[in-house]
């Protein structure tokens, strides 16, 4: 692929992420005067990884390396404006929660349960969802939680 | 560490409340574990006490304060009431400025009660707008063309009206999430009935997604690695069975429609 069709696709990537962003983040019911840094994240964030997966890497760890950029720019942000830094890492990070997996997974198990039997082909991508699934969702969850676990040590109480 | 003057009996019963109160908002309306602790622990100290503990689970929170070796312990119940991040701000606010000594606890309760009965930021059909641009966005993230677009905010739009209307009316999540996602499902699967657009089953995957609980599974593990297990593992299980439920309903509507998309 050359460079400017790569470009482009990671625009579009970028602006079609930014209004679930948006989205959500109304759902959540952000202050609206921070809704600009949800999109902000949140396209950044879903048009890095796409790079990074078009790069060869795994979508876990692209979602994870992606994640702690959250988390750190939440930190940055939370600060600045004295709110937590859910308010910004939620939203951003809701684009790639991987729902298809989740949801894919939950359907399977169900199906599994209702016919005769079940052929090895539907075990298996139940198995593969369900696995897909949450390790997307754990490695953007600790990513987040990564930066603020390294910056907030545990005080001694004295 | 400062000696504080001891407080008398009332002001510290008023001060145990307004802390307590002040958790309970917090987790009622989703915000972290570490950030309820330390928030009721902060508002607490900065009102006048030597020191505030907070024993929190799931459904319930309670609290200890200490002023001059006297303790005073108080519960109270917590029930979801849906995420509301301004609210949660606007506490976190509340426990700064309670820090800076610019409000004291009069002024604490007269701001408690009007950040609790504030009204929600944005309008109902607003929200419902940006969700199905949302899902019909998350539609052609996947590699959907424009009618599975089209479809994918219809059907996620009604579903998030739908969700709405029963959270109105108070029926549980389970119920609420499962009728959605029936909802969401049988519009979508309307694109493969009449083969609209290029790949028509990208509709009904987008069109749920709306549904996903992606604030409970946060918190919940950034809950678990931050130590709260208890509470994490209780956050993981809902987000579950929410997830459970939407299942049940995709599956309710692909039986209804004869149309099976998903595996």
């Amino acid at each position: 692929m050359d460079l400017s069709s790569l470009l482009l696709k990671l625009v579009d990537d970028a602006f079609f992420a930014a209004i679930p962003a948006i989205g959500f983040a109304m759902l959540f019911n952000v202050p609206p005067r921070l809704l600009k840094y949800c999109a902000m994240a949140g396209a950044m964030a879903h048009a890095v990884r796409l790079l990074l997966t078009e790069c060869g890497m795994s979508i876990e760890l692209a979602s994870f390396c992606v994640a702690v950029l959250i988390g750190s720019l939440a930190i940055n942000w939370s600060r600045r404006k004295a709110v937590p830094q859910q308010c910004f890492s939620v939203p951003a990070v809701i684009p790639m929660i991987p729902g298809k997996y989740i949801f894919g997974a939950m359907v399977g198990l169900v199906k599994i349960n209702l016919g005769e039997t079940a052929s090895p082909e539907l075990l298996m991508t139940t198995l593969q969802n369900a696995l897909k699934g949450t390790a997307i969702l754990a490695a953007l969850a600790a990513g987040v939680a990564l930066p603020q676990m390294v910056m907030s040590r545990r005080k001694p109480v004295v | 560490m400062t000696v504080k003057p001891p407080l008398s009996v009332d002001a510290q019963d008023e001060v145990t409340r307004m802390a307590l109160w002040a958790g309970q908002l917090l987790l009622q309306h989703g915000a972290e574990t570490t950030l309820v602790e330390s928030a009721i622990h902060r508002l607490g100290c900065a009102l006048g006490c030597d020191w505030v503990d907070a024993a929190i689970t799931a459904n319930a929170i309670v609290i200890t304060t200490t002023s001059n070796e006297r303790f005073v312990t108080k519960a109270r119940r917590v029930v979801d009431r849906g995420i509301d991040m301004r609210r949660v701000s606007d506490v976190e606010r509340l426990c700064v400025m309670a820090e800076k000594r610019i409000i004291d606890v009069a002024e604490v309760r007269r701001r408690l009660r009007f950040i609790s009965d504030r009204a929600r930021p944005y309008n109902r059909y607003l929200v419902v707008l940006m969700i199905g641009l949302s899902c019909a966005a998350f539609s052609r993230l996947a590699g959907g063309d424009w009618p599975v677009f089209a479809v994918t905010f219809v059907a996620s739009a009604a579903a998030m009206l739908v969700r709405q209307e029963i959270a109105h009316k108070h029926f549980s999540p389970l119920i609420n999430f499962t009728v959605a996602a029936a909802v969401a499902t049988s519009i979508a699967a309307l694109a493969s009935a009449f083969r609209l657009g290029d790949k028509p089953q990208l509709a009904m995957v987008a069109s749920v997604l709306l549904l996903v609980p992606g604030f409970p599974f946060m918190n919940a593990i950034s809950d678990m690695v931050k130590g709260h297990v208890n509470v994490g593992l209780a956050r993981w299980t809902f987000a579950l069975l929410l997830s459970t439920c939407v299942a049940l309903g995709i599956l309710l509507a692909m039986n209804l429609t004869g149309v099976w998309g998903w595996i």
